[in-house]
C-alpha cells in the first residue's frame, strides 16, 4: 500500500456565510465519508483542519509576514493522509469529498517512502 | 457508529436557543459580537466533529456554549458596555440557571417578541426572526422570501440598528401591551407560515423548513401559560391543518394538485388531530381572530371525505365571518369561488364582477383564473380560455404557470 496526502483547499465556511443548518449538513457529509474510509480499510494515517490566518516566513532574511493575502480557492483548510494501493485508488477515495458544490478542491500527493 | 447528528436541525435550534442565552446575559447591544461567537461554535463543532462525534452532541454545545459565555465576559468587559452586565459576584450560579430548559425556552421567547417589537420595521421582523431564532443565513432567508440577499442583509442591519439606538429591552411585554405585541408575533409567524405553504417556489426544501420553524415558535409560546391565549392555539390549529396536507399539495415533480385532485389519503392524520385537539382550546374564548376562522376552514376542507362531498354551505358561513374581521379582496375571492360550488352562479357573478384584476397585484392570475372557473362551470368554454390566457399572461412562478397550462389543457380536451 502507498501513502497519500489529500489536501483540500478552499473558502472556509466562515467566509461562506454558513448557516448553522448548512454547517451540520456538511458536518455529516464528512462524518459519512470518514466513516466509509475505516469501513473500507482505508486507514487514515492522519488529518487536521486548519485555522483561516497564514503566517509565510521567506527569503534568507527569514521575513514573516502574518496574514497574507491568499485567494480564498487557493487557501489550504485541512489534509487527510491515506491508504490506496495506487493513484486510482487516492482518487476514488476523493471522489467523496464532501465540498466540491462550494467550489473547493482535492489535491493529491503521493507521500514518498525510502527504503532503509 | 450510527450518526448522532441525524437528529434534525440541531444545529439550527442550538443556534437560536443560545444566542437568545447569551444575549440575556449580556444584553442586545453585544448582539453582533454574540452571533458570531455561537456561529464560530458550531464552524469550529464541524471540523472536529468530522471523524469523531461526540456521544452526546447537544451536552456539548451546551458545555461550549457556557465556556463562550465566560470568553465573552472577557472580551466584552475589556470593551465598553460593561455596565450592562449582571453583577459578576454571581456570575456562576446565574449562569448554570439561565441555561436550565425552562429559562433556555424564556429566553427563546424573549427573542422572539423581541423581534416583533413595534420600533423595527414590519418587514425587517420576519427576516430578524429567521435570522436570530432560526439561525437562516442571509441567503437562505433571501430564498425564503423571495427577495435578494443584499435585501434581507440591509435589513439585517437596519434592525439591529434600531434596536440598539432605541434601546430595545430584551424583555416579553407585560400588561396591556402583551395582547398588542402577541399579535404581532402571531403575524409574523402566520406570514412565516404562509410564505412556506402557499408560495409554491421551487425549492420544496425551504418551505418545509418555514413551515417548520414557525410551528416550532409557535408551540413555544403554546408552552407558556401566561403568554398564549386562544388566538395563539388558533394559529397553530390552522397550521396543523395546513401542514397535514403539505405533501400532497405537491407532487414530486414539484408540481400543484388542487384540492380537488389531491389525495386524500395522504393526508397526515397526527397533525389533523393535533390540530382539532388545538381547535378545543382555541375556542374556549367569545371573540374570533381571524386564525380561529381561516383554522375552521381548512379544517371543513378536511373533514370532506371527497371534494364533491365538502360542506360549502359552512365553509361559506366562515368566509362570512373571516371577511367581517378582514375585508380582503382575496376573500372575497374565495366567497365567489365557494359560491361556484354551490351553483350559485348569480350571486358568483356579483361577486366576481364587483372585483377587478388591479386588487391582486401580482396575484393577478387568481382573478383571472377565478373567472376561467367561472365560465368553465357555466359550459361556456370560449370565454374561460380567454381568462385563462389572461391567468397565464399575468402568473410569475414557474409551478404555478405549469399548473394553469395543466388546467388549460384539460379544458380544450
Amino acid at each position: 500500500m502507498k501513502k497519500f496526502m489529500l489536501i483540500f483547499a478552499g473558502a472556509s465556511y466562515e467566509e461562506l456565510g454558513l448557516s448553522p443548518e448548512e454547517i451540520q449538513n456538511r458536518m455529516s457529509k464528512w462524518f459519512a465519508w470518514s466513516e466509509k474510509m475505516s469501513k473500507e480499510g482505508t486507514v487514515v494515517h492522519s488529518g487536521e483542519a486548519l485555522h483561516d490566518s497564514v503566517t509565510r516566513i521567506s527569503g534568507p532574511n527569514r521575513v514573516a509576514i502574518d496574514n497574507v493575502a491568499i485567494e480564498s480557492k487557493e487557501l489550504i483548510g485541512g489534509f487527510y493522509v491515506v491508504s490506496a494501493a495506487d493513484l486510482d485508488g487516492a482518487k476514488k477515495i476523493a471522489q467523496d469529498f464532501p465540498d466540491y458544490d462550494l467550489d473547493s478542491s482535492v489535491e493529491i500527493r503521493e507521500v514518498m517512502e525510502f527504503d532503509d | 457508529m450510527k450518526d448522532k447528528l441525524a437528529i434534525d436541525h440541531l444545529f439550527r435550534h442550538h443556534y437560536g436557543k443560545m444566542v437568545s442565552i447569551l444575549i440575556r446575559i449580556f444584553g442586545l447591544q453585544h448582539i453582533e459580537t454574540i452571533e458570531d461567537a455561537v456561529q464560530d461554535t458550531f464552524i469550529k463543532a464541524a471540523l472536529s466533529w468530522r471523524n469523531q462525534q461526540p456521544d452526546n452532541p447537544e451536552a456539548w454545545l451546551t458545555k461550549v456554549a457556557k465556556n463562550r459565555v465566560l470568553d465573552l465576559f472577557r472580551q466584552i468587559k475589556s470593551s465598553k458596555g460593561r455596565e450592562h452586565i449582571v453583577g459578576s459576584s454571581s456570575e456562576a450560579m446565574l449562569i448554570t440557571e439561565l441555561f436550565l430548559d425552562t429559562e433556555i425556552e424564556d429566553s427563546q421567547l424573549r427573542m422572539i417578541f423581541t423581534s416583533c417589537h413595534p420600533k423595527l420595521h414590519k418587514t425587517d421582523q420576519i427576516a430578524f426572526a429567521l435570522k436570530t431564532i432560526s439561525g437562516f443565513s442571509s441567503r437562505e432567508i433571501a430564498s425564503a422570501l423571495l427577495t435578494k440577499e443584499e435585501t434581507i442583509k440591509k435589513r439585517l442591519t437596519r434592525a439591529r440598528k434600531i434596536i440598539k439606538e432605541q434601546q430595545i429591552s430584551f424583555k416579553i411585554p407585560v400588561g396591556n401591551a402583551l395582547p398588542k405585541r402577541l399579535d404581532s408575533v402571531l403575524a409574523v409567524l402566520y406570514l412565516m407560515f404562509n410564505e412556506g405553504f402557499h408560495s409554491n417556489k421551487q425549492d420544496i426544501l425551504i418551505r418545509k423548513e418555514l413551515c417548520g420553524e414557525a410551528m416550532r415558535l409557535c408551540q413555544l409560546i403554546l408552552k407558556n401559560e401566561t403568554v398564549r391565549n386562544s388566538d395563539t392555539y388558533a394559529l397553530f390549529a390552522l397550521m396543523c391543518f395546513h401542514s397535514a396536507r403539505l405533501e400532497s399539495k405537491l407532487t414530486i415533480e414539484n408540481e400543484i394538485v388542487d384540492l380537488k385532485n389531491q389525495d386524500r389519503s395522504q393526508w397526515y392524520f397526527p397533525l389533523i388531530q393535533l390540530g382539532n385537539s388545538c381547535m378545543f382550546k382555541a375556542v374556549d374564548t367569545s371573540i374570533f381572530s381571524v386564525y380561529h376562522y381561516e383554522a375552521a376552514i381548512a379544517c371543513e376542507h378536511l373533514k370532506a371525505p371527497s371534494f364533491e362531498k365538502t360542506n360549502w354551505k359552512k365553509i361559506e358561513e366562515w368566509y362570512q365571518q373571516l371577511y367581517s374581521l378582514n375585508p380582503s379582496p382575496i376573500i372575497l375571492l374565495n366567497i365567489a369561488m365557494v359560491k361556484l360550488q354551490q351553483l350559485e352562479f348569480g350571486a358568483s357573478y356579483r361577486i366576481l364582477n364587483e372585483l377587478s384584476a388591479s386588487d391582486f397585484n401580482q396575484r393577478a392570475y387568481l382573478y383571472y383564473g377565478a373567472w376561467a372557473e367561472y365560465y368553465l362551470e357555466k359550459d361556456e368554454i370560449d370565454l374561460a380560455l380567454i381568462q385563462m390566457e389572461e391567468a397565464l399572461n399575468n402568473v410569475n412562478n414557474e409551478a404555478e404557470k405549469n399548473y394553469l397550462l395543466k388546467k388549460k389543457r384539460n379544458i380544450n380536451n
